[in-house]
Formats: C-alpha cells, sequence, structure tokens
C-alpha cells in the first residue's frame, strides 16, 4: 500500500497558502498599507501581485526545469557552490527574522487583546510549542490540518466581513487615487514582500505528488490570495476611515466591534479562535520551510530532530525585543522594505542565468529527444 | 514501558500543576463587579474628573423561584479620579469585588464637561482599555452624571444594563436619538469633516415645559405626567472635534438620521402637517427607509453644488380631516405636500448646520470625496469651509405605499 | 541515536524476570511424527496426548468392524461434538454393516470425510471437535467433522440500534457469522481465508474480502501484521483490535468494530477488510478512517435528507460532546465579555454562592456524570432504571439546591453528555469523552488559546495518524476519489466510486448513467 508519503496535494497546498498569505491582513498589514496611501490601500496587494508576478513567472519557469528540486539546490546549482551557498544563507537569514518578527507581533496581539495580564514567554512558547510539533509531523500533515481548517477560515473572515459591512461606508475609498498615482506605485514596489512567501514555498517542490500541482497551485492560490488581501484591506478602509492609520490590528478591532444582534452582543472570541487556528497553521509551515533551508544548507537529514532546537531558537530571537512598538514600528519596516525587491531580484537573476547558461535550450532539446 | 509511564506521570502533573496555577488572566466571573454606565463630570480639582459608576447586582433579577433576593439591583459610587481607567483600582476602595467594564453599555458625560477642550483627551482612555468595546453608547445629560444616575430610577426594567439596552435601541429605531457609538465618535473626530451627534439625555424634568410638535424635544423637556421615571432619551448633542458645541431637538435629530445612511433606522412614526385642513391638523405616518440616498455634488466653482434624493416609503396612519384617499388627485396632493414637508425640514436642518453649527452633522463629506483624484486635491478643496456656502438640494423621493386601514370616507 | 540510548537504558532496567520453562520436546517430537498402522499404539498415544480419562469429556470408543473384521475406535470431545449424528451415521453404521467391503467411505454415510496422518493434524482437528476414526492396520485416520458448538442463535443489535434496517447481529458462533455476511454478498469472489493465531489456545481468524475488490498490498500488510503477532492466547476479537493497531496507546480507535453484519457487508464491498473471529460476536473492518468511525449505517438506510440531517446532527453532537465544556470554562474564566449580559448576570448570580471554582465544578460534574454512566451499565438490570433517576434528582436538583452546583453547569454537562451518546461506536464514544477532560484542563490554563493551541496540536495529531496506512481524514485529505460521503451524502444513485484511498482492483461501483 503506498503511503502517499510526505507528498502535497494542490487543495492542500493551497490552503496552506490561504491560510500564509492571505491571513496577512488580519496583522498589522492594512494599517501599514493605510498609512503609505490611505484610501488607495486596497490597491496595493493588487498592483504588487502584477509587479511580483515577472519576478515569480521566472522563478516558476526555472524551477520546472528541474523537477523535484527544491529552490536553494538549483540556487547553488545555478550560482556556483559558494556564492550559491550564501545567497541560501542570506535568505534563511531573512526568512528566519520574519518568522521571529511575525511570531512576536502575533503574540503581542494575543497578548493586548485576550490575556492583558498572562505573561509573553507564556502565549510565545505556547505558539511555538504547537507549531514545532506540526512541523515535526511533516508538510503533508499541516497540509491536511490546513485543509481541514481552511474553508472555516475563510468563511469566518467572509462572515467577519459581512457583519462589519452594514456599518462601513464605501465611499471610504475614496478619492481613488490616494495621495497620487506615483505614491501608489513606489507603495506598491514596498510592499512587494506580501507575497515573498510565494518565493519560499519554491522550497517544498520535492514534497509535491507531482511539480505540476505546484505550478497550477502556485497560480491559482496566488489569484486567491491577492483578491482576498485586497477586499479585506478595502472593507477595513471602508469601515475605520482615516482612523484605520491609528488602529494598530484593525482586525481585532473590528471583531471587537461587530456584534450578531443585540442578544449575542460580543462575538469576538468565535473569530479569535479561527484566527488562531490560521495562526498556528501559518507557523508551522513557515517554520516547516525554515528547517527545510537550514537542514540544506547545512547537509543535515533528520530535519525532526531540529525542529525544536530551532523553533526555540526564534522564540528567543523573538523574545528580545522588549515592546511591541520595536517590533512593528522599527524592525519591522526595515526588513519589509529589503525583503521584498531583493527576492524579486534573486528570482530574475536565476532566471537569467538559466537563460544565459543556456539551460532551456537543453530543456527543449530533451524533449525533442 | 517506562518511558510512556513517565511521560503519563509528566501529563498528569502538568494537568495538575494547570489546576493550581493562579493562571495569569483566570478570573472567576462572580468575582467581579460589572459597571453598566459610566459617568464623567468635571471635578473642582485641577486636572480631575469625577467619575461615577453604576454597577449592577447580577443577584437581582436573574434567579427564577428560590426566592429571589432582597438586595438592591445596583449600586452607584461617584469620586475624584485621574482618568476612568486607574479609577477602577480607587473603585476597589468602596466596592468588594474587582471593578470590570467588561458590560459596559453607556458612557453618560456632563454637557459642561463635554464642552471642554480636555473631553476629547479623557474619552480617548477608553481606546486603550481593554474592556471597553467601541460599541458603547455615548451620551450628553443636561446635569452633572453624578446627579443623572443618581436620578435614574427605572420603574420598570430594575436591572439596569437591560434598562439602557432597551432606552438606547428603542430611541435609535425610532430616530430620536442618534446612534451614538464610541466607535462612530472617534471615526468622526478623526475624519475631521462632520459633527458627531451624541445622544442626549436628562433625568430632570424641566421646571415649565411648554408642549411642542410631537419631536421638537431636548431631553428633559417632554412633559409627562404619571407615576414614570423622569429619564428621558431625546435629542441629541453636537460635537465638532471632540468638543460639544450645540443641540438638536429630536426632529432634528430625526431628520439627521434620515438623512445619514450609516446609521439603521427602522420606521419611524412622525406628524406631518396635513394639507387637507389649512395645516392646522397633523397627520400620523410611518416613514420607511429602504433604500440609500442618492448624492450628487458639483464641487466646482466658488459655491460648491449638493444634491440629496432620500427615497421614503411612506404609510399613512391617520386621516384627520377625513379626506378620500381613493382618489387620485388627494393622492396626488399628499404626496406633493410631503414633498414640501420633509424638504423643508431638511432645509431648515441644513440652514442650522451651515450657520450655526458650521458643519454637517452626518458624514456628508465622504461622498464628496470620489470627485477628487488624490488626497492632496481634496485637502486643496477643504470641504469645512467649503460646505458653509455650499447649495445644499434636498429632494425627497416618495412612495406612499399604504393609505391606512380604511380606504373610504367615513 | 537518543532514543536509542535511552531504550537500552531502560531494557537494562527492566529485564523480563527469568523463569525456567518446563521442556515439551517429547510432545512437540511426537506431533510431528506420523500416526502407527498398529491399532494399539494409536490408541496409547491419542489417550495420553488427551489425558484420558482424567479428561473427562473425551469420548474413545472402541469396537469391531464387522464386516472388514478389524479393531476400531473412534475419539472425540463430546461438549463439542453432535452426537446423534456420531451415534447414527457413523458407529451404527460400522457396527452393522454386513456387506464386506474394504472400503470405508462406501459404509458411513456421514458426508464430510477426510483422512490424515500427521498426529499433531489429527489433535488439532479433534481439538475443533472432530470425531476421528482409527482402524487397525491403516496408515491413515479418518476425519469427520461432527463439530456442533452450542451458543447464541442470530439476535438483534445491542449496541449499535437503528431503527430503519436489518436488525440481526453478529454472534459467537462465526459459523453463523460468515452465513450472515455470504447471505448478503451472493459472489464466489467473497474470500473467508482462515488463520490461526495465537500459540496456545489456537484461536482462529478469519480474514473476509472480495478478491476482485481488495487491494493486494492491503491484504499482504494485513496477513502480515496478523503473523507477526505472538502471543499464546488471543481469547477474543477485542483484543486481537488491540494487538493490531499501529498506535494501541493512542486515543482515537483507528479500526472499525461492529456487531452488524449488514456494516461489514457494505464495507467489503468498497475493498475492506473484515476479521472474524470463533467466539465474538463481532467483526474488526480494517482500515477505518475518521468518517467510518462517526458514520451509522442509518445514514444510508434513511432516505437522503433525512439520512444528512442525521450525520449533521451527530457533527454538531460531536463538536458539543468536546467542547461545550471547556469553553464554558474558557469563557467564563477567561473571557467574561463574550457572555450575553443577561446571561452573565444569571451566571454570577447564581455562582456567588458556590464555593468551587467552576473548573472544579465542571471537573465535579463530569466525574458525576460518567459515574451515573459507568454504574447505569454495571448493575443488574432490575435496578438499572432506578440508578438513572437517583443519579439525575440526586446530582441535578439536590447539588444545585444545596448550591455545591450552579444550575448552568448542570445544563453544560447534561449536553455535552447527552451529545456523546449519539456517536454510536464505542471506540469513538471513549475518545470523545477523554477528549473532554483534556480540553477542559486545556481551556483551565489559558482559556480559549489553550484549548485552541491543544485543539490545534490534536488535529495535528489526527492527521497524521494512519490506520494500514491509511490517512485518518481520507479521502477528504490527501484527497481521493471516492464517492463523497463524508459530512454529508448523495443519493445513493450518485455514489459512484468505492474509496480510492484503498486503491481496489475495481474503482467504479456504477457507470455514469
Amino acid at each position: 500500500m503506498s503511503q502517499q508519503s510526505g507528498k502535497l496535494g494542490i487543495r492542500e497546498y493551497v490552503s496552506i497558502v490561504i491560510l500564509m498569505v492571505g491571513t496577512k491582513p488580519t496583522g498589522d498589514l492594512p494599517t501599514a498599507l493605510y498609512s503609505m496611501v490611505q484610501s488607495a490601500g486596497w490597491m496595493i496587494p493588487l498592483i504588487s501581485a502584477g509587479i511580483f508576478f515577472i519576478p515569480l513567472f521566472l522563478l516558476v519557469k526555472t524551477m520546472m526545469l528541474y523537477q523535484n528540486q527544491n529552490l536553494f539546490s538549483i540556487i547553488q546549482k545555478l550560482f556556483g557552490k559558494y556564492i550559491g551557498s550564501i545567497v541560501c544563507f542570506i535568505i534563511f537569514i531573512i526568512s528566519s527574522s520574519i518568522i521571529s518578527i511575525d511570531t512576536r507581533t502575533y503574540t503581542n496581539i494575543i497578548r493586548t487583546f485576550y490575556f492583558t495580564t498572562t505573561p509573553n514567554l507564556i502565549i510565545y512558547s505556547i505558539l511555538m510549542l504547537v507549531c514545532a510539533y506540526g512541523a515535526k509531523k511533516g508538510i503533508q500533515h499541516i497540509g491536511s490540518a490546513a485543509y481541514l481548517v481552511v474553508y472555516y477560515a475563510v468563511l469566518s473572515l467572509i462572515i467577519a466581513l459581512i457583519l462589519s459591512f452594514q456599518d462601513s461606508n464605501i465611499q471610504g475609498i475614496f478619492p481613488f487615487w490616494g495621495p497620487g498615482k506615483l505614491e501608489i506605485l513606489k507603495g506598491s514596489s514596498k510592499s512587494l514582500y506580501i507575497f515573498l512567501d510565494f518565493f519560499l514555498f519554491a522550497m517544498l517542490i520535492p514534497n509535491f505528488q507531482s511539480t505540476k500541482d505546484f505550478l497550477k497551485g502556485t497560480w491559482v492560490a496566488y489569484i486567491c490570495v491577492c483578491i482576498q488581501i485586497s477586499a479585506v484591506v478595502l472593507v477595513f478602509i471602508s469601515l475605520f476611515d482615516t482612523s484605520l492609520g491609528g488602529i494598530a490590528y484593525p482586525f481585532h478591532s473590528e471583531i471587537r466591534y461587530i456584534s450578531l444582534g443585540s442578544y449575542l452582543p460580543n462575538v469576538e472570541i468565535f473569530f479569535f479562535v479561527i484566527w488562531i487556528m490560521g495562526a498556528f497553521i501559518r507557523f508551522t509551515a513557515f517554520l516547516y520551510i525554515n528547517v527545510q533551508m537550514f537542514c540544506h544548507i547545512f547537509k543535515i537529514k533528520d530535519y525532526e530532530y531540529l525542529i525544536p532546537a530551532i523553533a526555540t531558537l526564534y522564540l528567543l530571537i523573538g523574545s528580545i525585543p522588549e515592546t511591541p512598538f520595536d517590533v512593528g514600528l522599527v524592525i519591522k519596516p526595515i526588513i519589509t522594505n529589503v525583503v521584498g525587491p531583493s527576492f524579486a531580484l534573486i528570482s530574475i537573476i536565476l532566471w537569467l542565468t538559466a537563460w544565459l547558461k543556456g539551460e532551456f535550450k537543453h530543456a527543449n532539446n530533451k524533449e525533442m529527444v | 514501558m517506562p518511558t510512556t509511564r513517565k511521560w503519563y506521570k509528566a501529563f498528569w502533573l502538568l494537568a495538575i500543576v494547570c489546576l493550581l496555577t493562579g493562571c495569569w488572566d483566570r478570573e472567576e466571573l462572580e468575582d467581579k463587579a460589572y459597571v453598566i454606565g459610566l459617568g464623567l463630570d468635571r471635578s473642582q480639582h485641577e486636572g480631575k474628573i469625577i467619575v461615577t459608576m453604576l454597577l449592577a447586582n447580577p443577584e437581582v433579577g436573574s434567579m427564577q423561584g428560590g426566592g429571589g433576593s432582597t438586595e438592591k439591583p445596583r449600586e452607584i459610587i461617584s469620586f475624584n479620579a485621574n482618568d476612568f481607567i486607574a479609577a477602577k483600582g480607587t473603585a476597589n476602595a468602596i466596592i468588594s469585588r474587582k471593578i470590570s467594564y467588561d458590560l459596559l453599555k453607556i458612557i453618560v458625560v456632563s454637557e459642561d464637561f463635554a464642552k471642554e477642550k480636555d473631553f476629547i483627551a479623557t474619552i480617548s482612555d477608553v481606546l486603550k482599555d481593554k474592556e471597553i468595546r467601541l460599541n458603547s453608547y455615548l451620551a450628553v445629560s443636561k446635569e452633572k452624571a453624578k446627579a443623572y444616575f443618581k436620578k435614574n430610577h427605572p420603574k420598570m426594567e430594575t436591572r439596569p444594563h437591560k434598562y439602557f439596552q432597551y432606552m438606547v435601541q428603542h430611541g435609535v429605531d425610532n430616530g430620536l436619538i442618534p446612534d451614538s457609538t464610541l466607535f462612530r465618535f472617534f471615526t468622526a473626530y478623526e475624519r475631521g469633516t462632520d459633527l458627531f451627534l451624541a445622544m442626549n439625555t436628562s433625568a430632570e424634568v424641566g421646571k415649565n415645559p411648554n408642549v411642542k410638535g410631537e419631536d421638537e424635544y431636548l431631553a428633559g423637556q417632554v412633559a409627562a405626567t404619571g407615576e414614570l421615571d423622569d429619564t428621558q432619551f431625546i435629542g441629541a448633542a453636537v460635537f465638532k472635534k471632540g468638543v460639544m458645541i450645540g443641540k438638536l431637538t429630536g426632529q432634528e435629530t430625526r431628520t439627521v438620521n434620515i438623512l445619514d445612511d450609516t446609521t439603521n433606522i427602522k420606521d419611524v412614526l412622525i406628524d406631518i402637517p396635513d394639507p387637507f385642513s389649512d395645516e392646522k391638523k397633523q397627520f400620523a405616518a410611518r416613514i420607511m427607509k429602504t433604500e440609500d440616498n442618492k448624492v450628487k455634488m458639483n464641487l466646482k466653482g466658488l459655491k460648491p453644488k449638493i444634491f440629496i434624493t432620500v427615497p421614503v416609503k411612506i404609510e399613512i396612519m391617520s386621516n384627520p380631516s377625513m379626506v378620500d384617499y381613493t382618489k387620485k388627485k388627494n393622492q396626488q396632493i399628499l404626496k406633493k405636500h410631503i414633498a414640501k414637508h420633509i424638504k423643508k425640514v431638511n432645509d431648515d436642518l441644513f440652514k442650522k448646520s451651515q450657520t450655526q453649527l458650521k458643519g454637517v452633522p452626518f458624514p456628508l463629506a465622504i461622498y464628496a470625496r470620489k470627485y477628487f483624484g488624490t488626497i492632496p486635491e481634496y485637502k486643496k478643496f477643504d470641504w469645512n469651509k467649503s460646505f458653509l456656502n455650499a447649495d445644499i438640494k434636498v429632494n425627497s423621493d416618495i412612495e406612499i405605499v399604504d393609505f391606512g386601514k380604511t380606504t373610504k370616507k367615513h | 541515536m537518543k532514543k536509542r540510548l535511552f531504550k537500552t537504558f531502560f531494557n537494562e532496567l527492566n529485564k523480563t524476570p527469568p523463569y525456567n520453562e518446563k521442556s515439551n520436546e517429547l510432545e512437540i517430537q511426537l506431533k510431528e511424527q506420523d500416526i502407527s498402522t498398529h491399532y494399539e499404539q494409536s490408541l496409547t498415544t491419542f489417550k495420553s496426548i488427551f489425558s484420558y480419562p482424567q479428561n473427562t469429556d473425551i469420548k474413545v470408543r472402541e469396537f469391531t468392524i464387522r464386516s472388514l473384521n478389524r479393531r476400531a475406535f473412534i475419539i472425540f470431545i463430546s461438549t463439542m461434538v453432535d452426537h446423534k449424528s456420531i451415534q447414527d451415521s457413523i458407529v451404527e453404521k460400522l457396527i452393522e454393516n454386513q456387506v464386506p467391503s474394504g472400503n470405508i467411505a462406501d459404509i458411513i454415510s456421514y458426508p464430510m470425510e477426510r483422512t490424515a496422518a500427521n498426529i499433531g493434524e489429527i489433535t488439532d482437528y479433534i481439538c475443533g471437535g472432530v470425531t476421528a476414526l482409527f482402524i487397525d492396520g491403516d496408515s491413515q485416520c479418518y476425519i469427520f467433522e461432527t463439530t456442533k458448538v452450542r451458543g447464541r442463535g442470530i439476535e438483534k443489535t445491542d449496541n449499535e440500534i437503528i431503527v430503519k434496517g436489518a436488525k440481526e447481529s453478529f454472534n459467537e458462533r462465526v459459523a453463523d457469522n460468515i452465513g450472515l455476511l455470504r447471505k448478503k454478498i451472493k459472489n464466489e469472489n467473497l474470500i473467508v481465508e482462515s488463520k490461526v493465531i495465537s500459540k496456545r489456545s489456537r484461536n482462529d481468524v478469519f480474514l473476509v474480502y472480495e478478491k476482485d475488490l481488495v487491494n493486494d498490498k492491503l491484504l499482504q500488510k494485513i496477513k502480515e501484521r496478523l503473523d507477526s503477532i505472538d502471543s499464546d492466547k488471543i481469547l477474543d476479537l477485542s483484543i486481537l483490535e488491540q494487538h493490531l493497531e499501529e498506535r494501541p496507546r493512542s486515543l482515537f480507535p483507528t479500526i472499525l468494530y461492529t456487531e452488524r453484519p449488514d456494516r461489514a457487508a457494505s464495507y467489503i464491498e468498497e475493498g475492506h477488510i473484515i476479521l472474524l473471529m470463533s467466539n465474538s460476536p463481532s467483526c474488526l473492518i480494517m482500515p477505518a478512517t475518521f468518517w467510518s468511525l462517526i458514520h451509522s449505517p442509518e445514514d444510508h438506510y434513511l432516505r437522503t435528507p433525512y439520512g444528512n440531517f442525521i450525520r449533521i446532527l451527530r457533527f454538531a453532537a460531536l463538536f458539543v460532546a468536546v467542547f461545550t465544556s471547556s469553553l464554558y470554562i474558557a469563557i467564563t474564566n477567561y473571557h467574561v465579555g463574550m457572555i450575553p449580559p443577561d446571561l452573565l448576570m444569571a451566571i454570577a448570580g447564581t455562582r456567588e454562592r458556590v464555593p468551587l471554582p467552576s473548573i472544579i465544578e465542571i471537573l465535579m460534574m463530569e466525574m458525576a456524570f460518567e459515574l451515573i454512566r459507568e454504574a447505569g451499565l454495571r448493575v443488574p438490570s432490575p435496578i438499572g432504571p432506578t440508578i438513572g433517576i437517583v443519579g439525575a434528582l440526586i446530582l441535578g436538583q439536590a447539588a444545585v439546591q444545596a448550591n455545591i452546583i450552579s444550575p448552568i453547569v448542570i445544563i453544560v454537562i447534561a449536553l455535552s453528555g447527552l451529545s456523546s451518546f449519539i456517536i454510536s461506536d464505542i471506540s469513538m464514544n471513549f475518545a470523545i469523552r477523554l477528549a473532554r477532560f483534556l480540553f477542559i484542563f486545556a481551556a483551565g490554563f489559558l482559556g480559549i488559546y489553550g484549548a485552541t493551541a491543544f485543539f490545534m496540536a490534536s488535529l495535528f495529531y489526527l492527521v497524521s495518524l494512519k490506520s494500514f496506512g491509511i490517512p485518518y481524514f481520507a479521502p477528504m485529505t490527501p484527497h481521493s476519489i471516492s464517492s463523497k460521503d463524508l459530512i454529508v451524502r448523495h443519493v445513493p444513485f450518485k455514489e459512484r466510486f468505492r474509496p480510492g484511498y484503498l486503491k481496489p482492483k475495481d474503482l467504479v461501483r456504477q457507470r455514469k448513467g
């Protein structure tokens, strides 16, 4: 009996992506977008997606050349052993810092909104504990869990948005071009980091049932996600209008505000549960990818034993900043501004190298033969 | 296997530890005292406020059978404090349980405190508190909030949370008070282009209230006698940039509510002068608003022009001059008259808002936004200034859905 | 590496105590031989093997076959055979037959005849209720399957009660059980394969499957698992179940245990493999997924809308059973703002005089409920109903009046207790009841966050659970072709596929059109 072990199907992949990328606007993303371009914030995800499409397309095309090889082995193959390893290491460092910051941000959200007197460390370690356990189970099982959760996550997000709709005003998205078209374009290029996860998903290619699933799943998820992010930001803009700039975590302010009639006035826990479930999946998958990177760089076979150690490491790194403000206002912008463009650049250079080396021709020749 | 036994032991140990730890945020719900209403007044001491807390007694009215309790349904305390967050601690000198704002329904501010500049600084604390929700209501009382809570003695809803829930809910449904949640207060404040309406309430009835049209009252002016509670909710207090600047009567509030698409009014009962009796008599009508207004603007030139079309459905409830509504002609007269009446009411309102209040009491400005491509252009237009000399025309799109139960002339 | 070190360390600590086994080498050697042609020798051999006459129900009857004029004896276990047929068709015929004929088959009218020579083999047969005939001078012994064991008849199901559909259930006689299955699947491809699994009591297990459906690898896997069992005795199918499971310590079952032949038959039709065992009034269905453990046969017997209503009700009940108590703890202790004001006031009002923290309150009542349930099961049936009444009365009314428990807790417990009954599978039912306690602890520890974290961890665990290589949530995730009979089911004629995760030889159950 073949166990289909460790292989990721397209459904599972798409659900992981939706939970990883699509839940981003439930954090501090809308606020960041709003403070960048105000009323045109909802356009940024769409335009960024458009800009990021080119590097992603090239990346996927390059990846398709080599069946069943992950991103790092291709980088090492194309850039040579030394430069390749350095690039891989840089990517690993960047994505490590992102996971540390993001988990810390989520811990802050949980603490500020729901558990005010619980020590940060407790909340944080439980988060990492569950993620480490999940990551240990392997990507197929993360995918299965994601698939079981994703419908409820999307449904609850939609319900939350619909409930807030009666208090919002669609006119909030005007003036249409926000601070000006140029600003939007600038903002979009700064916001490429929204989609950086797609770049990292190329690490998972050997785990797919077929590389075609990756290709198809990536584009399906890409479209879903950019619509989802844009829609969520749109609703937040029309609900909060100008006060969005001052609300750190609009999703949580929103679910605290909405109610299901006067008999059930406060329903935030219902949304919180599903939100946190999505967050667990998100960081589990992220942790798994990071551990895969680490294993690839240092040529370690048994990744399972590494996971607790790396999770603890992230926990410690994430605990360094003292206040939520340090995380959200000082460190995060630095990383996010660098990450998007640099990853896009790496993808393009990868493709260029492959093209110059004539790999595409080889592939064609192979097909001909 | 010994390893598994070890795991089991560890598990049970963990379970017991979980049970026994202080568990940070864990609190039994009966250990808390729930604040339903919060009153804010100016204090004689510099930089301080008087905080009044209306606490509900959970034991009253919740026991089915079982004898019930002889305790009072509520407790009120007032004291000087720097803000109402730290006041939770101070209140524990008087109240035996931990003060919680989880059930806070309404914040009542006295008129003179609302008119102060530092009011906005005080009220902004609600954004910082974890327990206060932005769907709590903001109300302005004519008298001191301290006195207001003390005088408020509902006869039927002795449990305070129920009283305020019903009072506010039905007031908003009728359109006599605005839907003044804290959320709306802060969005209006941040936006800065429109005025915010807070509900007006009072527990003191004025000395000689004069009888006016059915809804042209302010809180404390409705002359009602009998065995009742003196508290009234009617009309609105107008806030501009977080400071109270004036008041609107019940009728004006209702007009604003009809104009404002972001509030959810259901159907309101109003009196309209009867066209068939030289406007001496008035007939009752139910106004239903099911569609959004259509707002068109022409913002070029010195005098911006704003056209608002209000679609309303009207149900005629009474027929004081005994006219036969089955005749097409009468229907036409009626329709025209209602349109005229609505136009007049709205014109009065806009006149008042342009001259007296110097701002529009509902988010009209956001309709203007779509006429501008970018934010700098919009800022240059400066709504707050332009609005004052704007030419506003309100039309109504009336559909009379029903002429009452009887159609024939008696 | 670390694990291995630990293991060796603990093995050092925990060796199996040494004991001196009595050697039975002689007996084993004896059993490997063939019977001798000498009458007397055979007689003594078998008498010694069966400890005759110490062993009272071993019967040996010696006589002379008149027509052949040779000595002969039959040996059987009297409690396991049909006396009348031995008397009528074996002994009488042999003794009274006058016609000289060398052929035993011509003399004896008893239908099932076979010959055997190996002593061990013959011993096994006799233990199974067979009558063995030894004739002087013959190197073969004649075997007659005269087995007749006593047991219940076919009765109604006790534990998986349904309103609509077949009512008969398996009983302790495996022949009846196989018959019940054959009755439902009249197909020559239905294979009943038997296997002896334990060494001492020699319990046999019957694998039932359809040859042209079942996946060979899966079958191989199950057979290997059966062969790898190394035990002296496995008396019941439920013990075999524990031997077979991949994770016997797991909270969640991975094999479906049912007493309904109709259910077993429907799984055989889908390409599953069924295990039957003598003396067990049930069968094991392998592999089992989460869905098969949650479903009930009635879902399919009822018309589609009704069946789906029951399904949805059951899923709701599943959630209620697992989460109500923990949700109550989480919300009342951590997230008070969630409760509608009226309810909050009511709870706070009634809890004012209760001396216990709410988590203890809940645990106490959960324990009490489990006690009532267990006690109700064990008490002799005449006083059974009183237990229910007394329990409900004492625990409900009195506890509230004594201010030990607040009334809302009674509602919470009653609701979750009642819901737990709706899951009909016994193992799943236990899993849910136990999981509930874990969730209560998690919620008591960190409110809804603790409970959700625990839920996510268990979700990761559940999706990684496998039953004979089949993921627990298949075919939902990982996806495979199936008739989509998961949460809601289609009308029967739309259910066109057998579950794809089993990789059956014939996937399509019903062609289109």
